[in-house]
């Protein structure tokens, strides 16, 4: 969207960025334009926080059994009750954040990178290359998320680190694919062009001048699947191909066992999901809040 | 006055009582019609091939199609040697001391596609079963080949007689038959076909299986015993997921509940939604247990296998995992259960089995004698399946054995990959839980501890305990064959290859129009239905 | 218009031919196969019975000869024997599909009543508090695992009404009324989801409408707002949500998975859970390619549509 063309001095004077206000600035700015928005980053504050302090905010060991106190209603000693083996909630919710956390940020920032990366390549070198990468992104995609993360879980076992890969999988494509019309339009700006003509390499120019300019759609690209990315692992959880014991996952505290005493125990089936909700709630605020202001051109993404 | 009032109040005194007399009359007999729908947990695994499975998801809805030899009555709980009642076979008798078994069967048996039945079926069927030279056919898989080994020769001497001869005395054979696991096949058809429908001779015929959704029965009316079954059509339907089971049946949408599925929690729920449900409490003859590689570090340890034994708080895991929803128990049924129990002094005085504190001091003690000591923890891997009867059991054990200085970590493995690890011996501790088609102890032992036993996964072998089921397997006389066995739960117990944690209970539950249904303290054994019937 | 298909339908078959291979393989990488499973409902394993029934299953074949085989037989229609069932794919797919198109057209319908209007009146009342709240409900939406909603719903109505819908699939049929009722929570569950998306969309595609110069030319000359906004503006504010309702349907059937397990249909996508855990190759293979194809074609029609409705996209593309 340049307006003019630019001089040879002023194209190889181009920062990579533009200046930027302080930090501080920004974020007071940002509250008070974008109220949801920073609801969003403050839950998702809360709930990193938590995943960090997890061994010091629980109350006692996520795995530990309790015989006589199963199914116990929430009190003092158990704040949101105890499942059927006694194990306390809240601090299994809590460590849960950690699990979803990780698995969630893990998957989605090798799904985003490793696609972004493609998308990058794939765009700006064009032609042959970019055909068939966009073909074989065009099988990853295919597929629902889900299913896809099923078979690959499904073919590489239960483990954290299987969880993480399935679900990065259909990420990648997703990825590439905004990174890459980002990258194909800002290719066609007269600066990238004068640059070219001023003989600057391939790779710095992606680099420098390029890819900058990606990272607005890059962390919306990332909000909007982390999302998806807790919600996939709590699917694959519940279905019992996701992360295993003894790790608590949200997911999986919803499965079998809560769902056969749900009535007894309502607490059961609440908490995790609330807790679920909760976090994909406050990441897609965020998410909404970052992409309205950092690419308006976006906003119908 | 007081005359004509003694009078009327005498009158209506007889008349009550007679009334009484007829309305209990008409509630006890039975009424016929009616359809019921019953819980299943899955779809037919390998459809209605009950010799080619060994699971409840199969033996549950075929067991309506199907007629046995001889079957468990269907009206006593508690199984044994005296509860069994023919059903194909009219009359049987052991002769030569148990070494031939000649059953005289029924004449008038018909099979669902017509053809008459005869001794031919029985033949064809436990030639198959025992893989005879002289078989006519051959199971894919064939889980109970074992319980025929002792069987020479089945001679189907006329029409509607059938010898079984056997190498050597066995009076355990009638127990096998009587297993919901031992129907008889159709010599006219292929046994591959039972995987995709059912011909039987039993007392409802198959009307339609959709995939997935339901198994539809309706009444077999050439049925050979008069006047049942009671009911019109029967339906399993197939619901995957527990939360939408246990609202199913309290919505009413089921009628009755699968055997194993009513845990105890299940059952106060359920109670307290719907106070008329009527509850069962049996054991569902499966056990909990621990196996122990013993052929392979560091399980080879006997002491080390003891330590492990009573390091794991039999009452805590009942309490645990299944909300007190399960009884101590070794290898064999526990009294009231079962009549191979062990009396409770004996029971008690097992590893696991006492006070925790005293149990986890002795598991201490031992493993100090190996060299296992807080500061020096013994670090191994607990396989079992991904399921989360298994996972809750595991991780409880887990906890257990923790507090006495064994680190373990979890390893699930899902379905597919179990019985090929465990049978491969790639595994050092597993959780694990077995089931038991008959409740024999030749049916236990030889499964489960025999030297060579496929099922035997922790390889345990030792010969001095093949004699002693040699010999409990051939004695004829009752009182000692218990005390045989008795002796061999014990010391089953005292080599720790597989410690029995828990003897699981069913609390069965059904709406109180469901009559005639008694829950036998073995899921495979009562799925005949042809004395349920529905009041309304 | 010709060529422009025919060249969409030859990258679709191409992808789907890269699918394939995908998912051949990928299943097979999974560690077990049907026959483990076979043994496992037997509760043994014995060596040699199983290389029999390996070699009866075509399993013992080298790797490319099976991914041939199973290519040849889709060449010529023949989507080869269940597993488990020992019964043609084919017959065991077919009743599948309709639960699932039904479920997941209910589904869309629900979205898009629900996500369309909701999206207008948020945009038209942008940055009001009726707006805010609209958002949060819809996002509360886009945020709940709908499995959990699924969950909650029956749950809560046996709880408190001793009540639920019915568990065996009741077909059109046998009693439409009821079949209805099966049908409306798991798509209302499902549809609440998907019509966050479209509400989303609906609401910044109009805002960016309503910006426009002719907008502000129609208000200027005087026409009622109610006009401006759906003469004009939502007229060009549908291409989006039409783009977004394509990808929609797509994305939906990973949320029908979960769903249609929870409530007890017996669609393609819950069948899809146990095929995949039974090993079933024959049947996952085929329901993936089925659902591929329903995926390309989704985007082909969504993208045809684009090319109708948005003069400005058919040429030149």
């Amino acid at each position: 969207m340049a307006t003019r063309p630019l001089g040879v001095d002023e194209a190889a004077a181009l920062p990579a960025r533009p200046g930027r206000p302080g930090l501080g600035t920004v974020l007071a700015r940002f509250c008070r334009k974008k109220p949801l928005g920073a609801a969003g980053g403050a839950i998702m504050l809360l709930i990193v926080l938590t995943a960090i302090f997890a061994d010091q905010l629980q109350t006692r060991d996520p795995i530990a059994t309790d015989a006589p106190h199963t199914l116990a209603r929430p009190s003092e000693t158990h704040w949101l009750g105890t499942d059927h083996l006694g194990r306390d909630i809240y601090s299994r919710i809590v460590h849960g954040a950690r699990i979803s956390l990780i698995v969630g940020l893990a998957s989605t920032l090798l799904g985003s990178v490793l696609g972004g990366v493609i998308g990058l390549l794939s765009g700006y070198v064009g032609g042959k290359t970019d055909l068939v990468t966009q073909r074989v992104m065009d099988i990853l995609q295919g597929l629902p998320l889900l299913v896809l993360a099923l078979v690959v879980s499904a073919a590489l076992g239960p483990s954290v680190e299987n969880v993480v890969i399935a679900i990065s999988i259909p990420i990648i494509p997703r990825a590439a694919r905004v990174i890459r019309s980002s990258v194909l339009s800002i290719r066609e700006m007269q600066y990238v062009e004068a640059a070219r003509a001023l003989g600057l390499k391939h790779l710095r120019i992606a680099f420098r001048h390029v890819l900058p300019n990606t990272i607005g759609p890059f962390i919306v690209l990332g909000t909007a699947q982390l999302g998806s990315a807790i919600l996939v692992e709590a699917a694959l959880s519940f279905l019992g191909v996701g992360v295993p014991e003894p790790y608590p996952s949200w997911g999986r505290m919803l499965s079998v066992s809560a769902a056969e005493y749900a009535q007894k125990a309502p607490w059961l089936v609440l908490f995790p999901g609330i807790a679920i909700s909760l976090a994909v709630f406050g990441s897609n605020l965020l998410g909404d809040a970052l992409r309205d202001t950092l690419d308006p051109r976006l906003r119908g993404a | 006055m007081r005359g004509f009032r003694f009078a009327s109040l005498a009158v209506t005194v007889a008349l009550g009582v007679a009334g009484l007399g007829v309305a209990l009359a008409t509630a006890q007999a039975p009424k016929t019609g009616g359809s019921l729908n019953i819980m299943l947990r899955e779809d037919l695994p390998q459809g209605f091939a009950l010799h080619e499975t060994a699971t409840i998801s199969v033996a549950w809805p075929a067991g309506p199609c199907f007629s046995n030899l001889v079957l468990f009555d269907p009206a006593k709980k508690v199984e044994s040697v005296d509860t069994i009642i023919g059903e194909l076979a009219e009359k049987w008798s052991w002769q030569d001391n148990y070494k031939n078994l000649v059953f005289f069967l029924r004449k008038d048996v018909k099979w669902h596609d017509g053809k008459p039945f005869s001794s031919k079926d029985v033949k064809f069927t436990f030639d198959m079963l025992r893989e005879a030279p002289e078989a006519q056919a051959k199971l894919r898989i064939n889980p109970r080949k074992d319980w025929y080994a002792n069987v020479e020769h089945v001679e189907a001497a006329d029409p509607h007689t059938v010898v079984f001869r056997m190498k050597r005395p066995q009076p355990s054979l009638l127990m096998m038959l009587a297993s919901g696991y031992s129907p008889i096949y159709a010599a006219h058809i292929p046994p591959a076909q039972y995987r995709t429908t059912c011909v039987g001779t039993g007392p409802f015929k198959l009307k339609e299986w959709r995939k997935g959704e339901f198994v539809d029965y309706v009444k077999n009316p050439d049925y050979f015993v008069k006047g049942r079954p009671y009911l019109d059509g029967l339906r399993y339907v197939v619901i995957v997921e527990r939360g939408t089971r246990v609202a199913a049946l309290q919505a009413g949408q089921l009628d009755a509940a699968m055997p194993g599925e009513t845990s105890k929690g299940t059952m106060e729920q359920l109670k307290k939604a719907v106070p008329q449900m009527v509850f069962n409490t049996v054991s569902q003859s499966v056990t909990d247990n621990m196996i122990m590689n013993v052929k392979k570090p560091p399980f080879d340890n006997p002491k080390l296998r003891l330590a492990v034994s009573y390091a794991i708080d039999r009452r805590g895991l009942i309490q645990a995992s299944h909300q007190g929803g399960a009884v101590l128990g070794a290898a064999m049924l526990p009294k009231p259960y079962g009549v191979w129990g062990m009396p409770d002094k004996d029971l008690l005085a097992l590893p696991g089995y006492g006070k925790a504190d005293e149990m986890k001091a002795r598991a201490k003690k031992l493993l100090a004698e190996v060299g296992v000591t807080p500061d020096k923890p013994l670090k191994i891997e607990m396989a079992t399946r991904a399921i989360a009867i298994y996972v809750d059991m595991a991780s409880f054990v887990i906890n257990e054995l923790k507090q006495v200085g064994i680190d373990a970590t979890l390893k699930q493995i899902e379905t597919a990959q179990w019985h090929p690890m465990a049978t491969r011996g790639d595994y050092q501790i597993g959780a694990n839980l077995t089931g038991l088609g008959t409740e024999d102890p030749d049916a236990n032992f030889y499964e489960n501890y025999a030297c060579g036993s496929p099922r035997n996964y922790s390889q345990y072998c030792s010969e001095e305990i093949m004699k002693l089921f040699d010999r409990q397997s051939q004695e004829l006389d009752p009182k000692k064959r218990l005390d045989q066995v008795l002796a061999i739960q014990k010391k089953l117990e005292d080599d720790a290859a597989r410690p029995i944690l828990a003897q699981r209970l069913d609390y069965f539950a059904y709406w109180p129009h469901v009559k005639g249904l008694v829950p036998h303290n073995n899921i495979y054994n009562f799925s005949r239905m042809q004395d349920v019937w529905r009041d309304k | 218009m010709k060529t422009y298909i025919a060249q969409r339908l030859g990258i679709g078959l191409v992808t789907l031919f890269g699918m394939s291979v995908v998912i051949f393989l990928l299943l097979r990488l999974a560690p077990g196969n049907i026959v483990d499973i076979l043994f496992s409902t037997g509760g043994y394993v014995n060596p040699s019975e199983r290389a029999a029934i390996e070699r009866e299953l075509g399993l013992d074949k080298p790797i490319w000869a099976q991914y041939l085989d199973w290519i040849g037989q889709m060449a010529v229609g023949d989507l080869g024997k269940s597993y488990r069932y020992d019964l043609p794919a084919w017959e065991i797919i077919k009743p599948l599909i309709p639960v699932t198109l039904e479920l997941a057209a209910l589904s869309l319908v629900v979205a898009v009543l629900l996500g369309v209007p909701t999206g207008v009146i948020s945009a038209v009342r942008q940055d009001t508090r009726l707006d805010y709240v609209l958002r949060v409900f819809s996002l509360a939406g886009l945020s709940m695992p709908s499995f959990w909603l699924g969950m909650v719903i029956i749950l809560g109505l046996v709880s408190w009404s001793g009540w639920i819908p019915p568990v065996t699939y009741v077909r059109p049929s046998e009693n439409l009324g009821l079949h209805l009722i099966q049908f409306i929570l798991p798509a209302l569950a499902v549809g609440y989801r998907s019509s966050a998306l479209i509400m989303r969309f609906t609401r910044s595609s109009l805002l960016e409408v309503l910006r426009e110069d002719y907008v502000r030319t129609g208000r200027a000359k005087g026409q009622t707002e109610r006009v401006v906004i759906w003469h004009h503006a939502l007229k060009n504010a549908i291409l989006p949500v039409v783009t977004v309702i394509g990808i929609e349907f797509a994305f939906l059937i990973g949320g029908l998975v979960v769903t249609e397990q929870v409530f007890n249909l017996p669609g393609l996508a819950r069948f899809l859970v146990q095929a995949i855990s039974w090993r079933d190759y024959p049947i996952v293979q085929n329901l993936v390619m089925l659902i591929a194809i329903v995926v390309i074609l989704s985007n082909l029609v969504v993208d045809m549509l684009y090319g109708i409705l948005d003069p400005r996209v058919r040429y030149g593309n």
